[in-house]
């Protein structure tokens, strides 16, 4: 037994080392999905309020006005486009959909009359595809407006309305992504590595080599499989870093949980790539599998939306498909905390498929 | 001697034609025998048959008496194999790819130890794409001769190669032959059949036209009539080029 490991040993050893020595395959292993996680991290995070891109146009000269102006432009919900200046400019960045609605402050507004408080009205202009955001923005400055009428003139207010939030947990939106940019990486780490590199080693003859020589078939692949559970392991481990220093990320679960799905992940998504990339002859024959592979799982499993926004029939075809129970499992253990343990189901899928791609990969391997 | 390769009845059909037809012959015991014959002739064919990577159609060929097609893991432990074009992972060092190779016949080795004997010690952390035509031929040698084959397959090993590189490679199998381990090696060089060869088989369609010693097959051919036409010079042209460039290697 220890000497039909020893190949599978040295292979490993090697085949890690092979990797730090190659800066392409650095790049499509730690960088490229580092990227992708920093580019949509930050398009989905933030602080989940909503605001509103306006222009305000300031026309009278009165203090009132002024001091209003400022108000709004330190208001979080309005981000206030500073290069705007007159209403041709508004008008042409509202119908390039640029702005969302324009405040104007006509001449006059803010003058202080008889009763010694300013009085105007303020106009919201928004364009025709814009009425939703024109409309709330108009009830937003209404409320600001009664604020500050209470001030000026007191009146009872009988019926009033509280909003609060139910996002006890303080979950964010980052924190739901995250676990789908993780599932992304393990699907391009498993799929399009192998599906390249098998065929290129078998067209230069390496793996014919490897056919003369006693290595069997079973020893190549542990090996292969190992080493590549190596390397998926050092990645999500630096995208897991990534996300706790630039984005906060909540880590609710356990690490050893984590660990254990990112294993069984990265052998599955692998095994995919091997069943392939052992199957072709040549790159013309791996690339279109790989991608007709690819494609269904990165839009059905949940990367870049979330399942459930599905019609219940899609789902129920959807949670099958390999990655979905991939993703789960890890969006479960980093949002909700649960262990290995309470993901049976998710569990029982992605070990089916386990032995169904390994026996397919076994069973459709060629040296050459 | 004892034949250590007995081939009978050898036969390969590729797309319902024979390529290898029918071919019977014996290699002694540490003896350099070499498979001549132009392009096409069936030379590779037949040394992938007996290294156990093609399937045989017809006939038998048995190695240390174990029948090819039926103990290919045994015949995969006592043979060497030098494929014509010798490939290795990229971006890795070349005692990896020992240790690797070693590996897979479930054993452990000393790489440097391997790399000396091709001369390659100071090339021990260099990648295989690095090396020259020569050396990655020398290194591939090193390659197959890890876990002490009993027999050793070359196939067209000085394909490409300077007069120095080649002559060194000649060298270099003698030793291997002096060390005991029987030699079989195609090319479509005759000098170098001629100079290395105990004895040869020359093969045309598939078929063995004749088969014995580069010298018994030179005397049969004078005792034909045969003259050549052109006087022969006391040296040629590659004795000029060696005598001006020296023996030793460029790479």
């Amino acid at each position: 037994m220890k000497r039909a490991l020893l190949p599978v040993i040295t292979f490993v050893r090697i085949d890690v080392k092979r990797l730090f020595r190659d800066k392409v395959a650095i790049f499509f292993v730690f960088v490229f999905p580092l990227i992708f996680l920093l580019i949509f991290g930050t398009i989905f995070s933030g602080d989940n309020g909503v605001s509103f891109r306006v222009a305000v146009l300031n026309q009278s000269d009165a203090e009132f006005s002024r001091t209003f102006t400022e108000e709004i432009k330190n208001n979080k919900i309005f981000e206030v486009d500073k290069d705007i200046s007159n209403l041709d400019q508004a008008y042409a960045k509202m119908n390039r959909g640029q702005l969302d609605a324009t405040i104007v402050l006509p001449s006059g507004f803010g003058s202080v009359a008889e009763g010694n408080y300013p009085v105007g009205q303020a106009k919201v202009l928004y364009d025709q595809n814009n009425q939703q955001a024109g409309q709330t923005l108009s009830s937003i400055l209404e409320g600001i407006f009664k604020q500050k009428n209470q001030v000026f003139v007191p009146a009872e207010t009988p019926l009033t309305v509280v909003a609060e939030s139910t996002a006890t947990k303080g979950l964010t939106q980052f924190d739901y992504t995250f676990s789908g940019i993780l599932g992304f990486t393990l699907l391009s780490l498993g799929i399009f590595g192998p599906t390249t590199v098998f065929p290129r080693l078998k067209q230069r003859g390496v793996l014919r080599r490897y056919h003369m020589t006693t290595l069997k078939v079973w020893q190549y692949f542990v090996g292969n499989v190992l080493s590549n559970a190596v390397v998926g392991i050092l990645a999500i481990a630096l995208m897991f870093v990534a996300a706790v220093l630039v984005f906060d990320l909540n880590m609710r679960g356990d690490y050893l949980s984590l660990l254990a799905v990112t294993v069984l992940g990265t052998i599955l998504m692998f095994g995919i790539g091997l069943a392939l990339g052992g199957w072709a002859k040549n790159e013309n024959q791996a690339a279109p599998m790989a991608q007709l592979v690819t494609l269904p799982m990165m839009f059905l499993s949940g990367v870049f939306f979330p399942t459930f926004l599905m019609p219940e029939l899609l789902q129920s075809i959807t949670r099958f498909i390999p990655l979905t129970p991939i993703i789960d499992s890890m969006r479960m253990v980093v949002t909700e905390g649960r262990t290995l343990f309470e993901l049976g189901p998710q569990m029982a899928i992605i070990v089916g498929w386990l032995i169904i791609i390994y026996a397919l990969a076994f069973k459709v391997f060629r040296w050459e | 001697m004892s034949n250590i390769v007995e081939v009978t009845n050898l036969t390969k059909i590729y797309a319902g034609k024979k390529v290898v037809k029918d071919i019977s012959f014996g290699v002694k015991k540490g003896e350099i025998f070499g498979i001549l014959g132009p392009n096409g002739a069936g030379k590779t064919t037949t040394l992938e048959m007996i290294e156990t990577i093609r399937s045989i159609d017809g006939g038998t060929a048995t190695l240390a008496g174990y029948d090819v097609a039926t103990d290919p893991e045994k015949i995969k432990q006592l043979i060497g194999v030098q494929p014509q074009t010798p490939s290795f992972e990229e971006k890795t060092k070349l005692t990896e790819l020992i240790q690797f190779f070693a590996s897979a016949y479930g054993e452990r080795v000393d790489p440097m130890k391997f790399l000396e004997d091709v001369q390659l010690a100071d090339k021990a952390s260099s990648y295989p794409e690095q090396l020259s035509g020569g050396q990655r031929q020398r290194f591939s040698i090193a390659v197959s001769l890890v876990h002490n084959p009993e027999v050793f397959f070359l196939d067209e090993p000085t394909t490409g190669l300077d007069p120095q590189a080649r002559r060194n490679l000649w060298d270099l199998i003698r030793a291997v032959r002096d060390r005991g381990v029987t030699v079989v090696m195609t090319t479509h060089y005759m000098d170098e059949a001629e100079l290395l060869c105990d004895r040869v088989a020359v093969m045309d369609n598939g078929r063995i036209v004749a088969i014995d010693s580069p010298k018994n097959l030179i005397r049969a051919l004078l005792k034909k009539g045969f003259k050549k036409k052109i006087h022969v010079e006391q040296a040629n042209l590659e004795d000029v080029f060696i005598d001006l460039t020296g023996k030793a290697l460029r790479d």
